[in-house]
């Protein structure tokens, strides 16, 4: 009903905006801005003549709601800018929006998004389709916290979103890595599987006693990914998958992903409810979690470096939670992002919230009040700055930074995503009886 | 022309605007959003949709797509046998009640109040009491824990999340079964009983007067409000998406799992499930009404 409503006002919308002339006096500002021309200071002014940002962002969490309504209003206000934020249930619907008063000919100045909190396919979509408002993430004065290096191999995060480049039209925001944590009321932590075989084997003895979250979400893709990474028949884990699927091709790409998805198709009759022939997928982290704490399942596995901390704190995990290293070497790391698209209405406002966001001080209460690591990097920054995020930070439980550090792994093309993706949707979920060579080379044509 | 004719012309013509004015409003809101979201429906799913780059109009493939999968028509069941089981348990549970409330019972003023309560509250309340109350880790199975029935809340039966779809049944039951009573319910305050007790005096059983007396007599109610749940239950999306089995799914989730896709291309293919369910769900309803106006009009009513 929704994106009937939307593409109605779109066609009406499109009818009465043939005319209309794009909106000459932003685009000039825009053109300056990135080649140089205009200083921070004049930005500053034009934010506050523009006075509000709207920045869309997915609004289930509480903690992250109540950080936006209380810190990051009240120091926005202090900068002449009055924050409005758009909770939206999935980042998409943004990108929706984006993209629809795109094509209805609304240009900058004109639109009703100013910022997204968004990173992989959602950056990837925006990109491919031209709707970024340009590299303004290193023009900054807070970019400063940020390695844009590319020679420094630990730029990558920040160069790279799911294998895409970011030129710069994104702002890294809050860093994440893939970490699974073992309710040890229920499962000694030495029983804990630390490699795929080893939760297969601990599934066979245990059955049902594990999920995880169901792929086109986020959460589950990135589990998918984790176990072709460690499935990879050549033995190079997440290299193989750097690549636009353009470079690899439909043949070799089934032939790199084969094993992991076989992996994952002998794991279902093992996975809750896999016994009795319906293997249950959580829609989401909420519904994961509340698995987890029931004691439905023994492990959880999502995005959150200090989600053990988090949940112990707010009671969504159960008490005996406690973090673990899975899989080995194969523990996804990412950062996420704030973009601004071209049709923003206030692309003044949204790049001076944007670099309060990237400040030592936002950054700091974000961790204290929502659990979510820092998007600036710790080599950039001072040791009294370095030290006020140790102090703000909820903790690690059960693994230590250096076990994290040491089994990272990079996210796949967000291109190669959409693929793994429709494969599991349909070798797994439809159960189909193709092969997955074909189901591959079948997603590649479809993706065009 | 004489002066009284021209008058009573003027005053044809008021009352003519006079309708207009009445209907307008309601007539804009259906012509405008109502169809013109169908007639864009309709057009995307055929192909057109230029603000993703997509115009292929007509092109009845995606169509041909979602009905050439087997899929497709397991979900479409699916749909059908949430959409009959809880309109036939609400309507059966609806007449009883109904029946009951037209005769005399102590505390009837208390309970006329409180039958009504689940139609004030929301869908999503309602299934949220079902998550709450009926799920693995819920409140009956962490009872049933603590009285040592099982040992641990996941062994529970599970009654949400599966094909046979008991969580939604019972969400909709719960919530139409006040609505089909409160119908059928002001049908027999506006009949009387007279025709009941002729009935009963002329011999009639008790089955006889309720098959032959009072059940032809609430027809229209039934008719109606089977005709509103069930229009409602199968195009629902909230309850078989939050309490239903997963993968295959009901067809207003398979929609909203198509719009929700990062590949903007199945947003046409969602689009073909909407139509599809439009027009499953008009043509079962015009049959069904069909049928009934026939029915009546061997009966002798108009």
């Amino acid at each position: 009903m929704k994106h009937t409503l939307i593409s109605l006002s779109v066609t009406a919308s499109m009818l009465g905006s043939l005319a209309m002339a794009e909106n000459v006096e932003a685009n000039n500002f825009r053109d300056g801005f990135l080649k140089g021309d205009v200083t921070w200071a004049d930005v500053e002014t034009r934010a506050k003549s523009e006075g509000t940002v709207n920045l869309y962002y997915w609004g289930g969490s509480d903690p992250i709601n109540i950080w936006m309504d209380q810190i990051v209003t009240a120091d926005l206000a202090k900068l002449g800018v009055t924050l409005n934020p758009v909770r939206i249930t999935g980042t998409k619907d943004a990108i929706d929006l984006v993209l629809a008063e795109k094509g209805s000919g609304k240009g900058l100045g004109e639109g009703s998004v100013d910022a997204i909190w968004l990173n992989g396919e959602n950056f990837a979509t925006l990109k491919r389709q031209d709707a970024l408002f340009g590299a303004f993430a290193d023009k900054m004065p807070n970019s400063k916290f940020i390695e844009w290096n590319a020679e420094d191999p630990r730029s990558l995060l920040n160069l790279r979103d799911f294998g895409v480049e970011t030129g710069a039209a994104e702002a890294p925001w809050s860093g994440e890595q893939y970490v699974c944590a073992i309710n040890t009321a229920r499962v000694d932590k030495a029983e804990a599987p630390s490699t795929f075989e080893g939760l297969q084997a601990y599934l066979t003895t245990n059955p049902g006693k594990f999920t995880y979250v169901k792929p086109p979400h986020y959460i589950g893709n990135t589990f998918v990914q984790s176990a072709i990474y460690a499935h990879n028949p050549d033995g190079t884990g997440a290299a193989a998958l750097q690549a636009p699927i353009g470079e690899i091709g439909a043949e070799e790409f089934a032939r790199l992903i084969t094993p992991g998805i076989e992996y994952l198709k002998n794991l279902e009759p093992l996975l809750l409810g896999g016994q009795k022939g319906n293997a249950r997928y959580p829609e989401d982290n909420a519904a994961l979690d509340g698995m987890f704490l029931n004691g439905e399942v023994d492990f959880a596995c999502k995005f959150g470096l200090y989600a053990v901390a988090t949940g112990l704190n707010n009671g969504t995990y159960p008490e005996g939670a406690e973090g673990f290293v899975f899989p080995e070497g194969n523990m996804i790391k990412n950062k996420n992002y704030l973009a601004i698209p071209s049709n923003a209405p206030n692309p003044a406002a949204a790049m001076v919230m944007a670099n309060y966001m990237t400040s030592v001080e936002a950054q700091t209460s974000k961790l204290k009040f929502t659990g979510m690591p820092p998007g600036v990097d710790p080599w950039k920054l001072d040791e009294a700055q370095v030290q006020a995020l140790t102090a703000a930070s909820p903790g690690l439980v059960g693994v230590t930074q250096a076990e994290l550090d040491a089994n990272t792994a990079p996210d796949t093309n967000a291109t190669l995503v959409d693929v793994i993706e429709a494969t599991w949707l349909e070798y797994i979920e439809r159960d189909s009886s193709d092969d997955i060579a074909t189901i591959v080379a079948r997603a590649v044509e479809n993706l065009k | 022309m004489s002066p009284n004719k021209t008058k009573e012309l003027a005053r044809h013509r008021k009352e003519r605007i006079w309708m207009w004015l009445q209907v307008l409003p309601v007539l804009t809101v259906l012509v405008v959003l109502f169809g013109g979201a169908l007639v864009l429906a309709v057009m995307q799913s055929l192909g057109f949709a230029p603000w993703f780059g997509v115009n292929t109009f007509p092109d009845f493939s995606f169509f041909r797509a979602l009905w050439g999968e087997w899929s497709f028509w397991y979900s479409l069941g699916l749909t059908l046998y949430y959409a009959i089981v809880s309109t036939l348990i609400a309507l059966v549970m609806g007449i009883i009640l109904a029946l009951a409330m037209v005769r005399f019972f102590p505390g009837k003023t208390l309970y006329k109040y409180l039958y009504k309560l689940p139609l004030m509250i929301p869908y999503t309340v309602g299934i949220a009491l079902a998550v709450i109350m009926l799920g693995n880790g819920g409140m009956l199975s962490r009872l049933m824990e603590f009285v040592g029935l099982i040992d641990d809340p996941s062994e529970f039966p599970q009654i949400l999340k599966s094909h046979y779809g008991w969580g939604i049944i019972a969400v909709y039951v719960w919530k139409q079964t006040p609505f089909v009573t409160l119908t059928i319910y002001a049908v027999l305050l506006g009949v009387g009983r007279e025709t009941e007790e002729a009935a009963a005096i002329l011999g009639a059983s008790k089955s006889q007067t309720f098959f032959q007396v009072t059940l032809p007599q609430i027809l229209p109610g039934i008719i109606s409000s089977t005709l509103i749940i069930f229009a409602f239950n199968i195009g629902a999306f909230e309850a078989p998406f939050i309490l239903g089995g997963g993968y295959p799914d009901t067809l207003p989730v398979i929609a909203w799992r198509y719009f929700n896709d990062a590949d903007y291309s199945l947003q046409l293919q969602g689009m073909a499930t909407v139509v599809s369910i439009a027009m499953i769900a008009g043509i079962i309803l015009y049959t069904y009404l069909a049928l009934y106006r026939r029915y009546e009009r061997k009966i002798g009513r108009n």
